[in-house]
């Protein structure tokens, strides 16, 4: 296990607290909504040039785009949900219809990141692709701040999420429109805005893992949709239906990726590490033909199913 | 350049284009439009074709025409076509046998991806299915990038100049090879839905349930549906790269997926003649902005591709608030029409 | 008169829900037997573990002397069992005609293979025509025949459901409350065919039906179910007055 260094460690845990805020979203989405969300992958991209713009134009600290992420990618979701998921849901439309709807909605968010990107390069003159914001990062204990702000942000919002759902009576209304939404209905809850709640706190931890990225890795209009295919992964790894399975999803797609790549690199050559964006997509395949609840299936195949 | 020679460079270009697409989209519709299996990675298997023709098309033309070479036809492309390409000039059947070759190939190739993403697609709700699939069509502009020795890495590599031989007519030829393929394509699927066969598919499409009930073997017909479809964007990828001799690792999600959806969506799901009319749309509206961008430099700060992005995304989304069974309704004939006069009675 | 269908021990849960707690029962050759009971006694799990939609947890099934108990769906249509669905399902999309069509079996055109050329499979495809037209007659469907499936009204998507099961040519059908929101001349009319067709051509139905007013007086034999086991059987005058079917009618 001497292929196993410490960095490595790290890596996986920065890696999997994104993907884990991301997988979040997800699956919070396919509870309520139960719709796939491919315009996730845009919010996650948003949010990192919320963080990249604040640097160029406000403050050089880079973590002051964080709060401002979250709302602003909360918002873009709820444009999301209210402008074209509310109508089709009214018009009963299909899964297939709902899928396509947020993938057009993600290509059109794409389009906006680029003219953003570009306009930031015409105004500002400054680059807007493969921006990397490390070197901006403060140090503790030798380690990227990173790991310690990503590691720290996710077990903060999930506490927060966490007493959200729990401990308050909106968090109640939220899980009983989640388990059913027609009986919330008829007791006077208000499903619509319930789901619209949803949404803003998906795309808000979308946001958030957003604008810490270009801490960690290079950042461009693209890097959402290189993504996706992880957080869709994470999510049905953790079972769909499990909102805290996704962080477990997360962290085990990490280990296999981060730690899997690194031994495979050493192991055998260093171009694997050119192929490493297969292994979520084998991951994915495998869980979803072999165990398609994720670790809910696997784990209680009868008896009790595991819940919130 | 005169501008009625503008005009009809343009038109050509988008002819070819459009066949293309006619052929993509119909074999989408065959899957999402007939059979209801919504294949959102499509991508893969465009890619595939494209891939296969380009990494191999050089190699096949050495040794069928008998080219003595060292020379490598990936790292060394451009020398190895300077070999080839004369020949393949000159000897016009020559040229055809390789076409016809390497449409086969890359048809397999798309056929491949298809088996590969079927064994997924075949048992999976429509969710896992489309996310799945999505994933599989990144995958090869990965390899295509990382891996060297298959189209040269970042850089892409040409491939022989098949359409070489009508001079300066090439682009009218390519062109109108293109359009003839995608033409018997998209009637042979027309006839295909007409039959027994198709009418299952719809079944399927309709109500798997009671389509299993009357003894349907419902994994078969998923099966042969997405080898075929992905069979037919094979051979599109490869055509593709053939008409814009090379091929490079950029195939797009939004060229090659969404764009194709897209088509299918507006011509009306399910309709063979609205795969025509969608097609035609958007490559038209496409072009058209990719033309139009460079008038549109230093007026606005960004590239007007994007605004396009925009445009499609806005419109998908009102055809599937507003309109979602698309513009063109599906069609049925009786079928004691479609039995003609094959059948003659005893 | 042989037996043609046996049920033997039959159990199946779902999680904790008992549906079928031990049944065993038998349909005589050439017989219409009614099953009966209450909501919930799992009459519509019987028919769907008998057709192959659930496995049973455990017991046989058996078709003559074949077993069929873990066939699947498409196998058990292909031995000449057909069913029909409670809530009367279609092939939305599909005109009348083409979801009769769709039931026909061993159409060679279905194949892709054949199906590229027509004379192979243009016969049987006029054939299943003749007889999928000659059917809905039967049912007064004629007018509907190009009708999209999913235009119909419950009771005509019933008769479809009906008319699908007889474009099989199957041995032994299984209906699943075949006249539920039919009107009742069209009931009777209905079962009256049933008979018809069981003296004709000797076909044995099993049927699941509410509409005791209309159904008892053209069937053989009457099966109770209650609370996933079944509870009498025999004559319709012996089971209606069986003091365990009143109960479990009027207990619940």
């Amino acid at each position: 296990m001497e292929l196993v260094t410490l960095s490595t460690i790290f890596g996986w845990l920065t890696y999997s607290a994104f993907l884990s805020l991301m997988a979040v979203g997800i699956t919070l989405l396919f509870r309520t909504t139960k719709v796939a969300n491919f315009a996730h992958a845009s919010f996650v991209t948003v949010g990192a040039y919320v963080t990249y713009t604040l640097t160029v134009t406000l403050s050089p600290n880079p973590y002051v785009g964080v709060p401002v992420a979250f709302v602003l990618v909360g918002v873009l979701a709820l444009l999301q949900f209210y402008a074209i998921l509310e109508p089709m849901r009214k018009r009963n439309s299909s899964t297939v219809m709902l899928m396509i709807a947020t993938l057009s909605f993600d290509i059109m968010m794409l389009g906006v990141v680029n003219i953003h990107a570009d306009y930031l390069t015409s105004t500002f003159a400054v680059p807007a692709r493969n921006i990397l914001l490390s070197e901006s990062d403060f140090k503790f204990m030798g380690q990227p701040g990173i790991l310690f702000v990503a590691l720290g942000t996710l077990a903060l919002c999930s506490a927060a999420l966490y007493m959200l759902l729990n401990f308050t009576t909106l968090g109640i209304a939220l899980r009983a429109s989640m388990e059913n939404s027609s009986l919330s209905e008829a007791i006077g809850i208000n499903v619509s805005k319930m789901l619209a709640i949803s949404w803003f706190i998906a795309g808000g931890l979308a946001g958030i893992a957003g604008s810490l990225i270009p801490m960690w890795t290079m950042v461009n209009p693209n890097t959402g949709t290189l993504l996706i295919a992880s957080m869709f992964c994470a999510s049905i790894v953790g079972g769909l239906e499990e909102i805290y399975g996704a962080i477990l999803g997360g962290f085990l797609l990490g280990l296999v990726d981060v730690v899997g790549t690194s031994i495979l690199a050493s192991h055998v050559a260093p171009w694997v590490t050119l192929y490493e964006p297969v292994i979520p997509l084998l991951v994915l395949s495998g869980t979803v033909i072999l165990a398609p609840r994720g670790l809910a299936g696997v784990h209680l195949r009868r008896g009790r199913s595991w819940h919130l | 350049m005169a501008l009625i020679d503008q005009v009809i460079l343009f038109v050509v270009d988008l002819l070819a284009l459009f066949a293309v697409y006619l052929i993509i989209s119909t074999g989408l519709n065959m899957q999402q439009g007939i059979t209801g299996i919504p294949n959102f990675g499509i991508l893969f298997a465009v890619a595939g074709g494209a891939y296969i023709t380009g990494g191999l098309s050089t190699r096949l033309a050495v040794i069928l025409l008998g080219i003595q070479t060292n020379l490598d036809p990936i790292s060394e492309n451009i020398a190895v076509l300077q070999l080839v390409n004369p020949i393949l000039r000159s000897q016009p059947p020559t040229a055809v046998v390789l076409l016809i070759l390497f449409l086969m190939i890359g048809g397999m190739a798309g056929a491949l991806m298809g088996l590969i993403s079927s064994a997924p697609a075949v048992r999976l709700r429509e969710d896992y299915l489309a996310i799945t699939l999505l994933a599989f069509g990144e995958i090869l502009n990965v390899v295509g990038i990382g891996y060297k020795p298959l189209i040269g890495g970042p850089i892409g590599v040409n491939v022989p100049d098949i359409f070489g031989w009508a001079g300066s007519y090439r682009f009218y030829l390519a062109t109108l090879v293109l359009l003839l393929v995608a033409i018997a394509i998209y009637a042979f699927a027309g006839y295909i839905i007409k039959t027994p066969f198709g009418r299952t598919l719809k079944a399927i499409r309709d109500n798997e349930i009671v389509a299993r009930s009357l003894g349907k073997n419902i994994t078969q017909y998923r099966t042969s549906v997405i080898l075929f479809g992905s069979l037919l964007c094979g051979m599109a990828g490869s055509l593709w790269v053939l008409y814009s001799g090379a091929v490079t690792p950029t195939y797009a999600r939004f060229d090659w997926t969404f764009l194709p959806w897209l088509m299918i969506l507006l011509g009306g799901i399910g309709s063979n003649r609205g795969v025509l009319v969608g097609s035609l749309t958007f490559v038209t509206l496409n072009k058209l902005i990719i033309y139009y961008k460079f008038e549109f430099v230093g007026i606005l700060p960004f590239d007007i591709v994007w605004l396009n992005y925009l445009l499609l995304g806005i419109i998908t989304i009102l055809i599937l608030i507003y309109r979602p069974e698309g513009i063109v309704q599906e069609k049925w004939t009786d079928p004691k029409q479609n039995l003609g006069a094959a059948d003659k009675p005893t | 008169m042989g037996k043609l269908l046996q049920v033997k021990d039959v159990k199946k849960s779902f999680g904790n829900l008992r549906a079928l707690d031990g049944v065993t029962l038998n349909v005589e050759e050439k017989t219409v037997t009614i099953l009966i009971g209450p909501n919930g006694s799992g009459k519509t799990t019987l028919i769907n573990v008998i057709t192959g939609f659930q496995k049973p947890d455990e017991g046989h099934i058996h078709y003559g002397s074949t077993e069929i108990t873990s066939w699947s769906p498409q196998q058990i249509y292909r031995t000449g069992i057909a069913r029909t669905f409670q809530i009367p399902s279609m092939f939305g999309k599909l005109p009348v005609l083409e979801n009769l069509l769709v039931a026909e079996k061993n159409n060679p055109g279905e194949s892709f293979r054949k199906s590229l050329l027509k004379k192979l499979w243009a016969k049987h495809e006029r054939d299943a025509i003749e007889k999928a037209s000659r059917i809905l007659q039967l049912l007064g469907l004629s007018e509907q025949r190009n009708t999209l499936a999913s235009r119909l009204s419950g009771g005509q998507m019933k008769l479809v459901e009906i008319g699908r099961a007889l474009m099989s040519d199957a041995n032994l059908y299984l209906l699943d409350e075949p006249v539920s929101g039919v009107n009742p001349t069209l009931a009777h009319e209905i079962f009256a065919r049933i008979i018809g067709l069981r003296e004709q051509f000797g076909i044995t139905f099993f049927i699941v039906e509410h509409r005791l007013d209309i159904a008892l007086k053209y069937v053989d034999y009457v099966n109770a179910m209650a609370s996933g086991r079944l509870i009498a059987d025999g004559t319709p005058e012996q089971v209606i007055n069986d003091p365990k079917v009143i109960e479990a009618y009027l207990g619940a």
